[in-house]
């Protein structure tokens, strides 16, 4: 299991937790006391993300799709999803 | 800061509370509401609620095991519910916090686009029910409202159901050392110094006013200051046998249930 959170400045808390097989995403929630609206997006947003590799390129792709949609995040900007998704990687 | 004129039939406006009800019915309640409004079957709403036994909301988002100590809940019959909208997780102390709901038609001219600017508007409402009491409060991006810099209000919404959804807190009294308790942050993640510092940053009004505050004075200014903020008159009303019935379902079918509340 990877995880990692992040707390933005001025802005709310994204914390992630998934597995890796193969190199790609699986079983990954992303959490926090952030605003995402309609909220159901976050279980689109995590059925994205399954099944990617996790890098900045693939990362950056899924994430700029999803939010170029109706979606609005408020309390973290979009690029930090990706960077606690790194973070974890990392950890 | 509000431009937009109602219809001249649009400004009444529904008032219920102060209801005591538990966690699982709260928050039933402001959903069956929703529905219905945004059907226009009922008047847009205020509604003021308090929580027995005291409880725990939290954020749509946020992981039930990361952010509460669930045994000391147990412990204490301290229910926990998952809210429907996002944001953190709140103490909902029985004798020391009063909610408010605004549950609003999406076609009203007050539901902008702008979440942020929504935000404003109706903390706005309780920022002038505080003035009733001479306390200067101000809103504090994201969804705070806070008197000298600590928070004395917290607040969320949505726009599911159709219908836009601002549910939020004013602590009145709350034993604030119990709240960090009962939230996972001050156990495991932080020292005891530090839970002091979380202390710190919060207030209420009892300590503001140096003096014990009624539910009831509390609900007569928050009325007031949603009334001159909003321009509307609050009609003293009641749910319809309509909304009881959808909230008692919603209750049992899904703030009752594991599957809702320990999705995440």
């Amino acid at each position: 299991m990877y995880s990692a959170e992040l707390k933005i400045p001025g802005g709310k808390l994204i914390r992630v937790k998934f597995s890796k097989r193969e190199d790609k995403i699986s079983d990954i929630m992303i959490s926090g006391d952030f605003f995402l609206h309609p909220e159901d997006g976050i279980e689109e947003l995590e059925r994205r993300l399954t099944g990617t590799k996790i890098d900045l390129k693939t990362l950056k792709d899924i994430i700029r799709n999803f939010f170029s949609e109706e979606y609005v995040l408020i309390g973290a900007k979009p690029d930090d999803i990706i960077r606690v998704i790194l973070l974890a990687k990392k950890a | 800061m509000i431009g937009n004129k109602l219809e001249p039939n649009n400004n009444r406006w529904r008032l219920i509370g102060i209801n005591i009800n538990d966690a699982y019915m709260n928050m039933a309640i402001d959903e069956a509401i929703a529905k219905f409004i945004s059907k226009k079957r009922v008047p847009n709403t205020i509604r003021f609620y308090r929580w027995r036994p005291s409880a725990v909301s939290i954020g749509y988002f946020q992981s039930i095991t990361e952010e509460v100590n669930l045994d000391l809940c147990n412990k204490l019959k301290i229910d926990v519910v998952r809210r429907n909208t996002g944001g953190g997780a709140v103490y909902h102390d029985t004798d020391g916090e009063l909610t408010y709901s605004t549950i609003i038609d999406l076609d009203n001219p007050f539901i902008t686009q702008d979440i942020m600017k929504s935000y404003e508007i109706i903390c706005s409402g309780l920022i002038l029910g505080l003035k009733k009491f001479s306390i200067t409060a101000e809103f504090r991006p994201i969804n705070d409202i806070v008197v000298d810099g600590k928070k004395i209000s917290g607040n969320a919404q949505t726009r599911r159901f159709d219908s836009f959804l601002q549910h939020g807190t004013i602590l009145v009294d709350s034993n604030i050392s119990k709240m960090f308790k009962v939230l996972k942050i001050s156990n495991e993640k932080i020292s005891d110094k530090m839970i002091k510092k979380a202390e710190e940053r919060v207030t209420n009004l009892k300590k503001l006013l140096r003096s014990s505050v009624s539910f009831e004075e509390v609900f007569q200014a928050l009325k007031m200051g949603f009334e001159e903020t909003l321009g509307i008159t609050l009609d003293e009303g009641k749910l319809t046998s309509e909304e009881q019935k959808l909230a008692l379902k919603l209750k049992k079918e899904k703030y009752l249930k594991k599957s809702w509340n320990f999705k995440r």
